[in-house]
């Protein structure tokens, strides 16, 4: 037998200041020496599916992955695989990434909100000591964007700036003081233009639109985007039983992640471009670059970072990574660019400021019979997301109630702002905002309990949404269930006093986007794992899943190591590098454990099959009659009669060395065929509903949440841990949102609060105390049942908090965020029309129920008993939204329903009638005004 | 009008009260480039600064305007230390100066010159964790791990004084950091875990270095199957 050895060679003294043992004085055995523990652990049946033997309970039955568990880790709390580098400060982000050689780069940002660039004179900067390139928009007039169709922005600015703090120039220095001191010395002759703020005067013409779309360009105004969506039978919201009318003006909200931008490039000599990036869609940016620098994508190597924080902020393709690779490209040395805070809030693609207007309907039976909606939304100066997020802001409203009928008008426009982007809950949140707020009101006209209203309108799990998203697992009635039994609902709603509020919200949100970004005229998968075990047994994927901290490349080692009953220490994942990482579409729309760990688990299972084929060589029985457990494989009848892993891996390996497998997810054909029928589609849908319990100050108009009870429907909860914190951290941004953050774009356009110290995050003093609940009603196609945790958990805070701030004071607000000025004049408003002396005695709202409360509990009653046996698949039947409307739903609706809508364009007798966003539809396409040009 | 200054260097300019530092303008020496050009400031001297960072002696030569959190970042290599806002708003940056958190970013180098500095890399104890960082990575205090840093010395230097601090004093002792991930409440869980540790209630972690052998190795010469099993 060996002597040992030692694992860490070296000086250590062997013991510790506090008397403990170090490693590296430890004899251990080398492998295949025996061990500690021959004989195998038991398995942990707590976490193995009753239908395989374990005691797991699988509230929506069995699942198609339950035969490989394992119950190794999946729904078991772990640390995240990469936390111990993140709290020893190893990590490494952005900036962080030292070269050899490194020069500082910095940009030259627009002075002005909108004007042209008639000239650029950098003689001076050339001319000074210590500068080493200098590059401007010529260098790169190519043009990108993260969406195929609306490629509207350059490295740098080429003709124009659109906003403040627009890219014009950049220059690379030795040192970041010689790089400032430049960017002082550049002569620009600038044209000012006229400058759009106001988003309702996008709608206009002007003489020089933002952008040009050519033959597709709006008239001239600086609309980006119109839809129109009309489903269902209109007929049904004439003369309504209830009906909720809401304008909302929301501002806009960045996502505050802590790590500002940062980019390093270095142009190899091989002529290879290497990029690192603190990226959420690496991949996106890989294109992009190739299209601007003019290279191969192969030439490219990105380098995904550790990234501080994403939320959407950092999915786009971005020109300060463009700026960086040309200065390197120039230079012949790596550039480093950071960002300061002030200039993470110029790129911006945060949250589009918008104003929404929701009318909703409800008939004698406390059905829903229509909503609509209408969303006018500022997009900035570029298009970033904005196309996407212009049909999220309607259809993410289509469920999850069983609507009559929803219409839906939206534009999203150019403004000389910051562009506006994808941000967590992207597109959905203002409006289920604003939908769930107007339920509350009608339900506060029918005079029934708000929870017991949506109870008895849900979709059921396994139904298809009115405009054809196809929904599977649905966990919606048992969060709704356990929000009003944690916080003790029946006893608190309409019965706290003045200044004491408790509100539900619901939210709905996509477990990945059905339809990749670049749809290639190709059958590329959504997302690919490469799985590798050599001989020492570690398993080493990879992915190009790009882990934000939510804990993506956790997912997937969690998944792989279910899959191969080994200790999660085994799998090793590297998700880094573009160059040994196949495609992953990247950290967007909550897509990377849904779509990534189900690639995983496909190549696990090769890997999982060529294992249990060389156990079957050595012990003689078939792999069905084989378990795997902690590094042993053994016979199901006789666990004495086994083989290691190890043996297994070896035998599996002859011949031919390490095992290599490939999975690949691709979504399921599904959706509507319609225009924008594929905005919104996912191949699974979350879940939520939080209960949110504010204290206000009826005098000051000071809101604080106190209790957020919140249930998230995520399929199955892979790490309960990281899902809570996902839980946790969605309500904390939510309530940002709601109660404090805004970016303040003063009269004259100027962004006034580009910081952390105005731009107000909220502090450990403002958050509430959350319970998060988790509900698992696994999703039939997700992987070991799981759906999203990332974005849905933000949506219902909202809503939440607002009608809580109802039931405190009875002033129903519309404006967002409550800070105390908007919040006091509410209450200033209220007190004089009821005409009192006093805000402390204003009345509180009360409930009492009235004739349709009974009826709405009845039905709830039966639709939950009809929704356990469509989750449990018992009821296989089909069900379309608008069979509580009484409709078959084998037969085509429109075949059976006079007047049943789907239609994508307004007729021009409905132009007039038209919302604020829909009045864009009153403009032409220079196309069909026979300008071609 | 014509400028040529950036948004992004107007606003420094009008930081530079608040910050009483120059940390990054005009600090490069006599180019005088063009007629209209004007040096915006004389150029720093340079000083000696001596300190001891993690424990360890440091000497370099720094500008006297240098910004605590430049020199660390830059010049000393703790890249652990983050930067985050340089407004002294974020928290990311902050170190232990002679046991009391601060914010580096808003600390002249000068001004620490001949203390003892612990940055996040000097909390581990050689291959073993504190108390403080196994627990923020066990309880998911840390997601992105951008504020982490900061977040784990400012509550290292509440346990240090205070090894078991009600959930008001945890807050009181964090309120300068924000975290967008976490929503803080894993972060107090953290905490009040390693509050356990350093009052004994609890053991402390493993080093991840530890032995932890295969339970099921197999090689050359080993028996194959468990004992009792007949081939």
């Amino acid at each position: 037998m060996s002597g040992g050895y030692r694992q860490q060679p070296g000086k250590s003294s062997g013991k510790r200041r506090d008397g403990k043992r170090v490693a590296g004085q430890q004899k251990f055995p080398p492998p295949g020496s025996g061990g500690s523990n021959p004989v195998m652990e038991p398995r942990d049946l707590d976490f193995i599916p009753e239908s395989v033997g374990g005691k797991e309970p699988q509230p929506a039955g069995s699942h198609i992955h339950d035969r490989i568990r394992t119950g190794t880790v999946v729904g078991k709390s772990l640390q995240l695989v990469d936390s111990n580098a993140k709290v020893t400060g190893q990590a490494w982000y952005g900036d962080d990434v030292r070269l050899a050689n490194e020069t500082i780069g910095k940009i030259l940002r627009s002075p002005h909100h909108y004007a042209k660039i008639i000239s650029i004179d950098t003689s001076r900067v050339e001319a000074l000591p210590g500068v080493i390139s200098v590059a401007t928009g010529q260098d790169a007039t190519n043009r990108f964007g993260v969406l195929p169709v609306t490629k509207d922005e350059h490295a740098m600015s080429v003709e124009k700036v659109r906003h403040m703090g627009d890219l014009v120039a950049c220059v690379c220095a030795e040192t970041e003081a010689i790089a400032i001191e430049a960017l002082a010395l550049f002569d620009i002759e600038w044209e000012i233009l006229e400058p759009v703020f106001d988003r309702k005067k996008g709608l206009e013409d002007v003489d020089e639109p933002i952008h040009w779309r050519g033959k597709y360009h709006l008239s001239r105004t600086n609309v980006q985007k119109r839809v129109f969506q009309e489903f269902g039978d209109r007929s049904l919201v004439d003369d309504p039983h209830a009906a909720s009318h809401g304008k909302w003006s929301m501002e806009g909200v960045h996502h505050g992640f802590t790590e500002p931008h940062a980019v390093v490039a270095h142009w190899d000599p091989n002529g290879r471009l290497q990029l690192y990036t603190p990226q959420q869609v690496p991949h996106y940016t890989h294109r992009a670059l190739s299209t601007v620098l003019e290279v191969p994508m192969h030439q490219i190597n990105v380098i995904r970072t550790f990234v501080g924080g994403g939320f959407g902020g950092k999915s786009d393709p971005f020109p300060h990574e463009m700026c960086a690779a040309i200065l390197s490209r120039k230079s012949g040395r790596p550039v480093r660019i950071t960002f300061d805070r002030e200039e993470v809030y110029w790129i911006n693609r945060g949250r589009h400021p918008s104003d929404i207007e929701v009318k909703m309907t409800a008939d004698d039976l406390g059905r829903i019979s229509g909503f609509d909606i209408d969303a006018l939304i500022d997009g900035g100066g570029f298009a970033s997301f904005g196309h996407v997020t212009s049909y999220y802001n309607g259809v993410l409203a289509t469920a999850p109630y069983e609507l009559g009928s929803f219409h839906y008008t939206g534009a999203r426009v150019w403004t000389n702002k910051p562009a506006s982007g994808a941000m967590r809950g992207h597109g959905a949140v203002n409006t289920r905002c604003a939908v769930e707020v107007g339920l509350d009101e009608m339900a506060e006209q029918m005079q029934v309990d708000p929870i017991d209203l949506r109870l008895a309108n849900l979709l059921p799990p396994h139904s298809r949404t009115i405009t054809g998203f196809r929904i599977t697992s649905n966990g919606m009635r048992e969060a709704l269930e356990k929000v009003r039994e944690g916080s003790d609902w029946d006893n608190k709603f309409r019965k706290l006093p003045l200044g004491k509020g408790i509100g539900v919200g619901c939210g709905f949100f996509i477990s990945g986007s059905g339809l990749p970004i670049h749809w290639d005229p190709n059958r590329f998968p959504h997302a690919t794992v490469h799985i590798q075990v050599d001989m020492d047994g570690g398993v080493t994927v990879h992915t190009g899943a790009a882990d934000i901290g939510q804990g993506s490349t956790t997912a997937v080692a969690q998944v792989v190591a279910e899959v191969l009953a080994l200790p999660i220490e085994m799998i090793h994942v590297r998700s880094h590098e573009s160059d040994t990482s196949p495609v992953d579409l990247g950290s967007y729309s909550s897509r990377v454990t849904f779509m990534n760990a189900n690639a995983a688990i496909r190549a696990a299972l090769e890997i999982r099959e060529q294992i249990l084929n060389a156990a079957w060589d050595i012990l003689g029985y078939h792999p069905n009659t084989l378990v795997l457990n902690d590094r042993r494989i053994y016979y199901k009848h006789d666990p004495s009669i086994g083989v290691s892993y190890l043996q297994a891996l070896h035998k599996a390996q002859e011949d031919k060395g390490a095992l290599i497998a490939s999975g690949a997810y691709r979504s399921p054909p599904m959706g509507g065929v319609h225009k924008g029928a594929a905005a919104g589609l996912a191949p699974a849908y979350s879940f939520s509903s939080y209960v949110a319990e504010v204290d206000v100050d009826v005098e000051l108009g000071l809101v604080k949440c106190t209790n957020v009870w919140a249930a998230h429907d995520c399929g199955k909860a892979l790490n309960p841990l990281a899902v809570k914190g996902q839980i946790i951290g969605s309500c904390h941004m939510g309530l940002g949102q709601v109660l404090s953050e805004k970016m303040v774009y003063g009269r004259t356009g100027h962004l006034q609060n580009a910081n952390l110290l105005e731009y107000k995050i909220p502090s450990i003093h403002e958050m509430p105390h959350v319970e998060p609940i988790i509900i698992e009603s696994c999703d039939p196609e997700g992987p070991f049942g799981a759906k999203e945790a990332g974005e849905g958990p933000l949506l219902p805070i909202l809503p939440a908090v607002v009608n809580a701030v109802y039931d405190a004071i009875g002033v129903r607000f519309r404006d967002l965020p409550l800070t105390p000025d908007v919040v006091f004049k509410g209450i200033e408003k209220k007190r004089k029309s009821l005409k009192l002396e006093d805000s402390l005695d204003l009345p509180s709202p009360r409930l009492e129920y009235g004739p349709m409360q009974e009826p709405l509990v009845q039905r709830a009653a039966e639709h939950k008993i009809r929704d356990k046996a469509r989750q449990r698949t018992e009821d296989t039947s089909h069900y379309v939204n608008g069979v509580l409307f009484g409709f078959d739903p084998n037969i085509p609706l429109e075949d059976q329903v006079d007047g049943w809508k789907m239609a994508t364009e307004p007729d021009p007798e409905q132009l007039a009638k038209l919302g604020l966003a829909g009045k864009a539809w009153l403009k032409k396409t220079q196309r069909e005004m026979g300008d071609d040009d | 009008m014509i400028s040529n200054t950036s948004p992004c260097a107007s606003k420094i300019i009008q930081f530079i009260p608040i910050l009483i530092c120059i940390h990054s303008y005009g600090i490069t020496g006599e180019h005088v480039v063009g007629t209209e050009y004007v040096k915006m400031t004389p150029s720093a001297p340079k000083n000696v600064w001596q300190s001891k960072v993690n424990q360890k002696d440091v000497e370099l030569l720094i500008n006297s305007n240098a910004v605590l959190l430049d020199v660390l970042r830059d010049q000393v290599g703790t890249l652990g230390v983050k930067r985050g806002c340089d407004l002294g708003t974020c928290g990311c940056c902050t170190v232990m100066i002679d046991g009391d958190p601060r914010l580096s970013c808003l600390c002249l180098a000068g001004q620490v010159n001949g203390s003892e500095i612990i940055t996040v890399e000097g909390l581990a104890d050689g291959a073993h964790l504190a108390p403080i960082q196994a627990c923020f990575a066990k309880f998911g205090g840390s997601q992105c791990g951008f504020c982490t840093p900061g977040f784990l010395v400012a509550s290292q230097a509440l346990l240090d004084s205070n090894p078991n601090p009600s959930n008001d004093e945890i807050s009181e002792a964090i309120e300068g950091n924000l975290c967008r991930c976490t929503g803080y409440q894993q972060i107090v869980d953290s905490i009040q875990e390693a509050a356990k540790i350093h009052r004994g209630e609890n053991a402390t972690p493993k080093a991840a270095s530890d032995p932890h052998p295969d339970p099921h190795p197999s090689g050359p010469g080993e028996p194959s199957m468990p004992p009792g099993h007949a081939k």
